[in-house]
C-alpha cells in the first residue's frame, strides 16, 4: 500500500515541484533564528485573511444581495441558520482583527525598519494589501444596509464629489445610482465578494514571494546573509519549517482566546466593531445622531474632518495613507532597527503612534473645539513623523549594529 | 549634542503629558446623559437563563405591546420553544390568531395606515434592544409622566416627546413629574446646616413620583415587570445570547490546552538551536 502510495507521489513530483517547493519555502527556507513577538503579527494576518475567505463563503450562501433583503437576510443568518450567528460573528470579529493585526504588522515594519533595501518591495506590496483591505473592509459594510452601513457609506461615496471636475459624474458612477439604493449594494457585493479578494489573495502571494527572495529581518536589524556556513546557509538562521511554524502555532493559540473573548462575550466590540445603529435597518429619511466609521477608518475620519474643505480633507487623508509607500526612500539612517537608531528617531516614533491612536480615539467621537484643535495636532504630528524622517534619521548619532544575532 | 538630547526628551514627556491632561478632560466633559432628561440610563443586568423572568416577559410583550409593534425576525415557535413552554400552552394562550403556524414570523397585526394614528408607523421592536441598548429600554419604559399639553396626556424624559402613549398607565398608576427640598452638601462633604442647626434644603424638579393608589402594581412589582419586559427584548434581539456566552467558555478552554500544547512542542523544538 505504502509502496504505490510512494509511486504515486513521485510520478506526482515528477511533474509538479512538490518537494522543491516545501524545501525552497519552508523546510531549508531560513530566517533570522532570534526575532522577538512583533514578528508574529505577519503569520496571524495570514491566519486572518483565511478566516474571512472561509467564513465569507458561507455567509455568501444564506445573504441576499438585495435593498429588500439584505438587512433582513442578516438577520434570517443569525437566527435560522444553523450556526450562522457563528459564522457572521467570525467574520465581523475577523475584520476587525485583521485590521489590528495589521495595523500592529506595519508598526513592526516602521520600529524595526523592514522596508528598508533590498525589502522596498516586499513593503509597497504591504501597502498594497492595506489600501486594498480599507476598500475591502469599507464594501463589507454596506452589505447588512443598517443604518452605518447606509450614511457612512453615503459619507465615503460623496467625498469623490469633492474631486474637481470630474467628482459628481465618478460619485454617480460609483454608487450606479442618484441616492445609495438596491443597486450600490448588488455592485458592492460584487466587488466584496469577488473582485476585491482575487486582488488581496495576488498581493499577499506577491508580498510572499518578494519576502523569501531578500529574506526576512530581525530585530536588531543584523544581515544575518554575512555569515554562513559551509553549505551557505547563514549561522544566524534556523529553517522556517518546523521552528517558525511551531512559533506561529503557539501565536495562533493566543490569538484564538483573544478572538474567542470578543467573538462570544463582546461580538459587538462596545459598539466598535459592529455600531449599535447598525442593527436598525437603513433608512433614507432619517439621518443617525452621530456618523461614526468603525474604528479602524477612525485615525483617517478625524484627518478628513480636520480639514475644513472638503476637497483638502480628502487630500490629506489620502497622502496619510499614500505615504506609507515612500518610507523606504524617506528613511536616511544607517541602520535598520529602532534600538540602533538615534534619539530623535525614538522621539519621533512615540509620538507618531501616540498621535495616530489620538486619532483614531478622535474618530470615534463627536466633535468639540478642543477636539478640533487635538485633531489638527494630531495630524501635523503623524505628517512631520514622515516628512521630517530624511532630516532627523540623518542628523541623529547611531549606535553601532552588532556582527552577529 | 547630549544637551540636545535632554531638551527632547523632555519636550517629548511634556507632550505626551499634554495629551493626558487633555483626555482627562475630553472625558470628563464628555460624560452626558444617553437617556436624555432623565439623565444617565438606569443599569440593566440581563439575565438570560432566568426562563421565568423571559416567560413573564413575552407575556406582557404579547398582550401589550405586540398589538402595535411586530418582531418581525423572530418566529413564533422558536419564541416557544427557547422559553420552554410547550407549544399547546403556548399557542393556546398566546397566540390570538389561530391560523399562525409555529414557523411563522411574528409580524404584527397593525393594519397599513397606523402611521395616521400616531404620526409614525410604530416601529419593529426585534432589534430594539441592539440599536437603544437594553439601559435605554428599562429606563423609557419607567420614565413616562402626565403632560396635558401632549396629544395622548403624557410625556418621557428619555424620549422628550415620544409617539407612544403610555400602553402600560393603567398597571403603573399616574406618575407626575414633581419638586423636591434636596438637603444640600456642605464643603466639607457632610450635610449641610444653617446656623441653628437645620438642615438647609433646595428645591429641585424632575423627579417622577406615581400618585399613590393609580395603579394596580406597586412601584417594585411594576419594575419587575419592565425588567422582565426588557429581559424578553434583550433575548428576542439576540435569541442566541445565552448559548453564545456558554459556548464561548468552550472555545476559549480549547484554545488554552491549544496554546499549552504548541508552546510546549516549540519549547523542545527551539532546544535544537538555543543550547
Amino acid at each position: 500500500m505504502s509502496e504505490i502510495a510512494g509511486r504515486l507521489f513521485s510520478w506526482v513530483n515528477d511533474r509538479l515541484p512538490i518537494v522543491n517547493t516545501f524545501e525552497r519555502h519552508l523546510s531549508k527556507h531560513p530566517v533570522p533564528s532570534k526575532v522577538n513577538f512583533w514578528y508574529l503579527f505577519g503569520a496571524l494576518a495570514a491566519v486572518t485573511l483565511i478566516i474571512q475567505i472561509v467564513t465569507g463563503i458561507w455567509l455568501i450562501m444564506p445573504y441576499s444581495n438585495t435593498e429588500e433583503q439584505a438587512f433582513s437576510s442578516i438577520e434570517y443568518i443569525m437566527r435560522d441558520v444553523d450556526y450562522g450567528w457563528v459564522i457572521r460573528y467570525m467574520h465581523t470579529t475577523g475584520a476587525s482583527l485583521f485590521f489590528a493585526v495589521v495595523y500592529l504588522h506595519m508598526f513592526r515594519g516602521l520600529l524595526y525598519g523592514s522596508y528598508q533595501k533590498p525589502k522596498e518591495l516586499v513593503w509597497i506590496f504591504g501597502c498594497t494589501i492595506y489600501v486594498a483591505m480599507m476598500a475591502e473592509g469599507f464594501l463589507g459594510y454596506v452589505l447588512p444596509y443598517g443604518q452605518m452601513s447606509y450614511w457612512g457609506a453615503q459619507v465615503i461615496i460623496s467625498l469623490f464629489g469633492a474631486i474637481p471636475y470630474v467628482g459628481e459624474s465618478l460619485e454617480l458612477w460609483v454608487r450606479g445610482d442618484y441616492y445609495i439604493s438596491g443597486i450600490t449594494v448588488s455592485r458592492f457585493f460584487a466587488l466584496h465578494v469577488v473582485a476585491l479578494p482575487l486582488v488581496l489573495i495576488a498581493l499577499v502571494f506577491l508580498h510572499l514571494v518578494a519576502l523569501h527572495e531578500v529574506g526576512a529581518g530581525n530585530p536588531e536589524g543584523v544581515d544575518i546573509e554575512k555569515y554562513l556556513d559551509d553549505d551557505g546557509i547563514p549561522l544566524d538562521s534556523v529553517p522556517f519549517f518546523p521552528y517558525k511554524v511551531l512559533n506561529a502555532l503557539v501565536a495562533i493559540g493566543v490569538f484564538g482566546i483573544v478572538f474567542s473573548v470578543i467573538m462570544f462575550f463582546f461580538p459587538e466590540g462596545g459598539g466598535y466593531f459592529i455600531e449599535m445603529a447598525n442593527f436598525e435597518k437603513a433608512n433614507p429619511l432619517v439621518t443617525p445622531d452621530h456618523i461614526a466609521p468603525v474604528w479602524y477608518y477612525a485615525p483617517f475620519y478625524t484627518m478628513l474632518r480636520a480639514v475644513p474643505d472638503p476637497l483638502g480633507g480628502l487630500i490629506v487623508m489620502a497622502a496619510a495613507v499614500a505615504i506609507f509607500f515612500i518610507v523606504p526612500w524617506l528613511d536616511n539612517s544607517k541602520v535598520a532597527s529602532i534600538r540602533y537608531k538615534g534619539i530623535y528617531s525614538k522621539v519621533a516614533i512615540t509620538l507618531f503612534g501616540v498621535s495616530f491612536l489620538t486619532l483614531g480615539y478622535l474618530g470615534t467621537v463627536g466633535v468639540t473645539e478642543i477636539r478640533k484643535t487635538m485633531s489638527v495636532v494630531c495630524t501635523i504630528i503623524y505628517f512631520a513623523y514622515f516628512l521630517l524622517m530624511p532630516i532627523y534619521t540623518k542628523l541623529e548619532t547611531t549606535k553601532v549594529v552588532p556582527e552577529r544575532l | 549634542m547630549i544637551f540636545l538630547h535632554k531638551e527632547i526628551i523632555n519636550f517629548h514627556k511634556i507632550i505626551l503629558f499634554i495629551f493626558f491632561i487633555l483626555f482627562t478632560y475630553d472625558l470628563n466633559g464628555a460624560a452626558g446623559g444617553a437617556c436624555k432628561d432623565y439623565g444617565d440610563c438606569d443599569k440593566f443586568d440581563y439575565s438570560l437563563n432566568d426562563i421565568e423572568s423571559l416567560q413573564r416577559g413575552a407575556s406582557t410583550y404579547i398582550n401589550y405591546c405586540y398589538g402595535c409593534h411586530s418582531l418581525q425576525y423572530s418566529r413564533w415557535g422558536r419564541v416557544a420553544n427557547d422559553l420552554q413552554i410547550p407549544e399547546d400552552i403556548f399557542f393556546e394562550n398566546l397566540v390570538f390568531d389561530k391560523s399562525i403556524k409555529p414557523g411563522d414570523l411574528m409580524t404584527g397585526a397593525m393594519p397599513e395606515d397606523s402611521a395616521n394614528w400616531f404620526g409614525v408607523a410604530p416601529p419593529d421592536l426585534t432589534l430594539v434592544s441592539r440599536y437603544k441598548g437594553d439601559d435605554w429600554i428599562y429606563s423609557y419604559l419607567r420614565a413616562y409622566y402626565e403632560d396635558s399639553s401632549k396629544q395622548y396626556g403624557v410625556n418621557n424624559l428619555v424620549y422628550p416627546g415620544t409617539a407612544m402613549p403610555n400602553v402600560l398607565l393603567a398597571l403603573q398608576g399616574n406618575q407626575k413629574l414633581v419638586c423636591k427640598d434636596i438637603p444640600m452638601i456642605a464643603a466639607n462633604g457632610g450635610q449641610k446646616r444653617d446656623e441653628y442647626g437645620n438642615d438647609v434644603l433646595k428645591e429641585k424638579c424632575g423627579f417622577l413620583e406615581v400618585e399613590e393608589g393609580t395603579g394596580k402594581l406597586t412601584k417594585e412589582e411594576f419594575d419587575d415587570l419592565i425588567y422582565d419586559l426588557t429581559n424578553f427584548l434583550v433575548y428576542v434581539g439576540e435569541p442566541i445570547k445565552a448559548t453564545r456566552e456558554r459556548l464561548g467558555w468552550y472555545v476559549i478552554f480549547y484554545f488554552l490546552i491549544f496554546t499549552a500544547l504548541s508552546s510546549l512542542l516549540y519549547r523542545e523544538f527551539h532546544k535544537d538551536y538555543n543550547k
